[in-house]
């Protein structure tokens, strides 16, 4: 795994809400990497800031603090962590204090650069690479053919120039009935996204469409049709045909099958499968049931208010888990094996209880190759010496 | 087993602007004292539509065309929306499945809880009243009739008896009333008090801590009793309890609180002995003090329960339990004479329904005659109700209507199929492909119905006998002992009144049992300040606020994440336990039903397709829809692909000849798309209507991610009982 390209990289991605005085921290510090071609499963009970992380991710927030990269591009950058540096440097005093400020306010600078820009950057060296391709071209050509090349060349930079980056990373959405437009055909909702991104050829549009309908398992006459005229598995496979058709690399898939029928839900889980060795699609799949997430993820994240508590191969999180709260929510997946059900112990995981951070603060470490666990020194010794005894 | 609710022949359809859909189609099932049965199928297969029925809440454009559903002795399809009130929401209460829509939004949450207890806590208490009266008169009588018979003097005397045994049973329950209240404060503040100080030592008390400890101040004061915190310590209690609040406050600055915990440990100290101490028979003393006209005598309570004891016995006690028990036999004995004669006339009434074509006049007047015989055996004084008893006349009416109004109905029906047919006949003939199909007329069997009203009275007839056999044999002491807690039960629900403060205290109680925090602070929210789990939990404590019979669970975990859903099948499964509440519960989640179930019934199409334990169910399970639903949910050693079913349930506007899942189905045989498939018995707990399961059809394995995984369950047994 480690030899292949990191598709995505998040590092201390902190999202704060304010209500009020109070600071909702949804999401807090939380950083890990997505390999290209893999599936990251994340997951953590409702609140936890699964979702906020998925969001922040594709930009539909403003992330507080920290970075994320896309194919090593930082698309999204937050700036409290630098203006908090400020602050402490300012009250402890430190020496040199104004070339640290000026370094920091720098920082901040690029991230807000980066932040505003990087769409644009990305965009600008679209049509650059297109000047360079067709440039010699035109040079040569005359007549007739010069002006088929013109025209060619203007739509590839009218299109290039409305390309963003960050479509290159989808969402496929819980509730297909709330995220398909009610007023919109089929067709419609599926080539929207094809035509904000500058594609004015209605041949090809509908060509497109066709095609992801049958990728989908639904056929081209569906395409004239609105959302209600579905049943729910059918809408959420509209859903993945609109997030495929922007060839996407990343799709991040926000609890996609909880909204569906058990059969239904067979029937999406396979066909996610199906796409994604076809395309190779990387995927970060974000659900709360266990059973799914551990069948279709390579590797999972379990995130606890906003932290991330653990980290694994998703067979070594199963069989070994560390932190308790990964514990406690092993223990309370449900199995269709009533004798085994009825005898099961819930772990109930009481963070008061369980740990002691008033003097030592946790951190995320690597316990083994591989498997991270969010711990404390005292915590640390005492996992690293069960590891010993198991081994 | 006590049967709580049964379903019989249920037939239910909406009217549509394309036709009768058909949702639900003959079902037939019963539900236990303290059972959970899961109903599983997909969305669409009729598991909602039967659960709203049961609660009488179906749409507009649903026709009942056939079935009952009896609870307590009623028809809950043929009762007035009056009597309904009675039931819904208090007797019988659902958990839905969209908690936004199921919550007012300009209600604050505490209000909503507490409203439905305010409002039942007087409806309970005029039922108990009558209860109690009515039995208590009924007692008398019986009493006068069995014991004293003629004797005037004897008769009065009892009356008296009774008169008194209503005088004091009340002071009884005043006094335990009182007690109750201080031990249960105790215990709770014992509770209370281990959470909060656990917080405040460890510095990390949220900021409900003033809440909390306000409720703390409240209950620590209503702990004084003279048998939990005596009065010796009310001064102690009552000068912590004020003290409490001002060196919280102190404290508060620095985070800091050795003195609020030094308070808070001596009231736990004291509520602690308080909840250890012996209780005092409340019922003896209750008769001591309201007759013996001297104040209690000054000795432990261990002796002082036996001195009363013997009062009470040698006084009132034996006597009036020996009356008591004559009296319950007596009524028993009048019961079974009447039940010998009804079994007579029953037998001899089953020619009239057993003729060719049945007489409509004969019928109901022969009906009429049955039910007020069958009636007459009811016995008054067992507090146990006979269902087959109280349900023998409403089954009986509803299947000499559903026959005489079928005999119309399915001339009517044949026509229309005939003209059906021949206008696709005419299409067929003209070269064309009708994209139609014609239905199946849908006549009433009226065989099956005379076969029906057959075994309802073969039924009555056999129960009779075995009560009429059981009859010498019953321990008549015991039922008394039973008849005289009956009594207390009610009166104790005379003398509990809902308070605004007690509805509130308890659904603070309610929300913090179903896992919201702070509960002090929500309680005056708004729904839409919830999260989506959030509402979930506040409209279950709704459906729990009322203290349910039956609790319908309409796939309530189903949006919610696994550590809640556990918590809340665990509630659900501790109130069951607790309260011996029947529960229906409806889902897809194989798991979850594997976790709470002890039957399940998995629908297809409007129809029950198994029908089993859990366990025949899980590792047992016979029809191909059952293997399909198992085989297409992943568990946590899945590696295969998934098997998910192909295509989508049926337009139930047109049913299907056969089998409705023939067409998804791999074991399909030509059998299927021909003919409907009977319910096949496998064991004495176990069916399936599958053709696969008939003797003639060839022998069929599940499909391998089933078999593997019930292989993957023993294996996992094994190991886990090493």
């Amino acid at each position: 795994m480690s030899n292949q390209e990191t598709l995505l990289r998040v590092e201390h991605l902190c999202q704060y809400f304010k209500s009020g005085s109070f600071v909702n921290k949804a999401v807090d510090d939380v950083s890990f990497d997505i390999k290209k071609g893999e599936v990251f499963g994340l997951v953590g009970e409702s609140g936890c800031g699964k979702t906020t992380t998925g969001r922040s991710i594709i930009k539909l927030y403003n992330i507080t603090s920290g970075n994320v990269y896309f194919k090593g591009v930082r698309i999204a950058a937050g700036v409290q962590s630098y203006k908090d540096a400020i602050k402490k440097a300012k009250e402890d005093k430190i020496p040199n204090l104004n070339e640290f400020v000026a370094e920091q306010k720098k920082l901040i600078k690029e991230a807000k650069h980066d932040q505003k820009n990087c769409d644009r950057e990305y965009s600008q060296k679209l049509v650059a690479e297109l000047e360079a391709k067709y440039k010699p071209l035109l040079e040569k050509a005359s007549g007739a053919e010069k002006d088929k090349l013109l025209k060619e060349y203007k739509d590839e930079v009218y299109k290039a120039r409305r390309t963003k980056l960050v479509t290159q990373i989808q969402m496929i959405f819980q509730d297909p009935i709330a995220s398909l437009d009610p007023r919109m055909t089929v067709r419609e909702i599926i080539a929207e996204g094809l035509i904000i991104q500058g594609e004015r050829n209605k041949k090809v549009i509908d060509e497109k469409v066709y095609e992801m309908l049958e990728l989908v398992g639904l056929v081209p006459e569906h395409a004239s049709r609105y959302p209600h005229e579905f049943s729910g598995g059918q809408r959420q496979r509209i859903g993945v045909a609109r997030s495929i058709i922007m060839n996407p690399d990343l799709i991040i898939a926000d609890e996609p099958v909880s909204a569906l029928d058990v059969s239904v839900q067979a029937q999406v889980i396979n066909l996610l499968n199906d796409l994604r060795d076809r395309f190779g699609l990387t995927i970060l799949f974000i659900a709360h049931d266990l059973s799914v997430v551990k069948y279709f993820s390579d590797r999972i994240g379990v995130m606890y208010y906003g932290k991330m508590v653990e980290l694994a191969d998703s067979d070594e999180l199963f069989a070994h888990p560390l932190h308790p709260y990964t514990r406690s929510l092993l223990s309370a997946i449900p199995l269709p094996d009533p004798i085994y059900e009825k005898a099961r112990k819930r772990i109930v995981y009481n963070p008061l209880a369980e740990h002691d951070y008033s003097v030592d603060k946790p951190s995320l470490r690597e316990v083994r190759p591989g498997h991270f666990v969010q711990c404390n020194d005292a915590e640390y010794a005492k996992i690293m010496q069960e590891l010993g005894e198991n081994v | 087993m006590e049967t709580k609710l049964s379903v019989r022949n249920l037939r239910i359809s909406f009217r549509t602007s394309n036709g009768k859909v058909q949702a639900v189609r003959d079902i037939s099932f019963d539900l236990a004292k303290g059972e959970t049965l899961a109903i599983v199928g997909e969305s669409g297969s009729g598991k909602s539509v039967t659960s709203k029925a049961i609660l009488g809440i179906l749409a507009g454009n649903s026709i009942v065309e056939s079935g009952e559903i009896i609870y307590d002795g009623k028809d809950l399809l043929k009762i007035s929306e009056e009597d309904f009130h009675a039931i819904r929401g208090d007797k019988i209460a659902m958990i839905f499945q969209d908690p936004m829509s199921s919550l007012n939004p300009i209600v604050r949450i505490g209000r909503q809880l507490t409203e439905a207890m305010l409002l039942k806590g007087k409806a309970r208490q005029r039922e108990s009243r009558s209860n109690f009266n009515t039995y208590l008169k009924t007692l008398e009588k019986t009493m006068i009739e069995s014991v004293a018979k003629g004797d005037s003097a004897r008769a009065a005397k009892i009356s008296e008896n009774c008169k008194n045994f209503d005088k004091f049973e009340f002071k009884h329950i005043e006094l335990e009333k009182a007690y109750k209240t201080a031990y249960e404060s105790a215990s709770e503040t014992v509770d209370d008090i281990d959470k909060l100080a656990f917080e405040l030592e460890k510095k990390s008390a949220g900021k409900d801590a003033v809440d909390r400890l306000n409720d703390i101040i409240v209950q620590t004061r209503a702990t004084v009793n003279k048998y939990v915190v005596g009065e010796e310590h009310k001064d102690e209690v009552h000068s912590l309890a004020g003290s409490l609040m001002s060196t919280y406050n102190s404290e508060k600055k620095a985070n800091d609180y050795p003195g609020t915990l030094k308070i808070l440990y001596r009231i736990r100290e004291l509520c602690k002995e308080g909840v250890e101490k012996e209780a005092p028979n409340f019922f003896r003393m209750g008769y001591y003090l309201t007759f013996s006209g001297k104040p209690l005598p000054d000795m432990p309570v261990g002796e002082l329960n036996d001195y009363m004891k013997d009062y009470l016995d040698k006084e009132f006690m034996l006597g009036f339990i020996s009356d008591a028990e004559t009296a319950l036999r007596y009524s028993a004995n009048r019961s079974g004479e009447m039940m010998k004669k009804a079994i007579d006339e029953l037998n001899a009434a089953r020619p009239v329904f057993k003729r060719e074509s049945l007489d409509k006049k004969e019928c109901y007047a022969k009906y009429k005659e049955l039910s007020a015989t069958v009636k007459s055996c009811i016995d008054p004084l067992n507090v146990t109700k006979d269902s087959l008893t109280f349900t023998f006349s409403p089954s009986m009416k509803s299947q000499l209507d559903t026959y005489f109004h079928g005999i119309g109905a399915n001339k009517k029906a044949i026509r229309k199929h005939d003209a059906d047919q021949r206008k696709h006949d005419r299409i067929v003939a003209k070269g064309k492909k009708p994209e139609w199909e014609v239905a199946e007329a849908n006549t009433v069997d009226l065989e099956l119905i005379k076969e029906n009203i057959e075994r309802i009275i073969t039924r009555l007839v056999d129960h009779y006998d075995e009560l009429l056999a059981a009859l010498p044999n019953r321990n008549f002491r015991e039922e008394t002992v039973g008849s005289i807690n009956y009594l207390m039960e009610n009166a104790s629900g005379v003398i509990e009144k809902v308070t605004r403060r007690v509805a509130k205290h308890r659904a603070i109680k309610l929300m913090d049992e179903v896992g919201i925090a702070e509960p002090h602070k929500r309680y005056r929210q708004y729904p839409f300040e919830f999260s989506g789990g959030m509402r979930q939990r506040i409209v279950i404590a709704i459906a729990l606020a009322a203290n349910p019979d039956i609790l319908i669970c309409d796939e309530p975990t189903t949006a919610l994440d696994v550590t809640i859903q556990a918590q809340i099948l665990e509630l659900i499964n501790n109130l069951k336990e607790e309260r011996k509440l029947s529960v229906i519960f409806i889902t897809h989640d194989l798991g979850v039903v594997a976790n709470m179930a002890d039957r399940v019934a998995v629908m297809y199409a409007g129809k029950i397709v198994e029908y089993g334990t859990s366990e025949d169910i899980f590792y047992h399970s016979a029809h191909p829809y059952t293997w399909a639903l198992l085989s297409s949910m992943p568990d946590l050693d899945t590696d295969e692909k998934l098997e998910a079913i192909p295509g989508t349930p049926p337009n139930m506007i047109y049913p299907p000849k056969g089998d409705a899942f023939a067409p998804r189905n791999r074991y399909a045989m030509a059998i299927d798309f021909e003919r409907q498939p009977p319910m096949f018995q496998i064991s004495d707990t176990h069916f399936a209507a599958t053709w696969l399961l008939h003797p003639d059809a060839p022998k069929v394995d599940p499909p391998k991610a089933v078999v593997d995984r019930i292989r993957r369950m023993n294996e996992r047994r094994a190991t886990g009982n090493e």
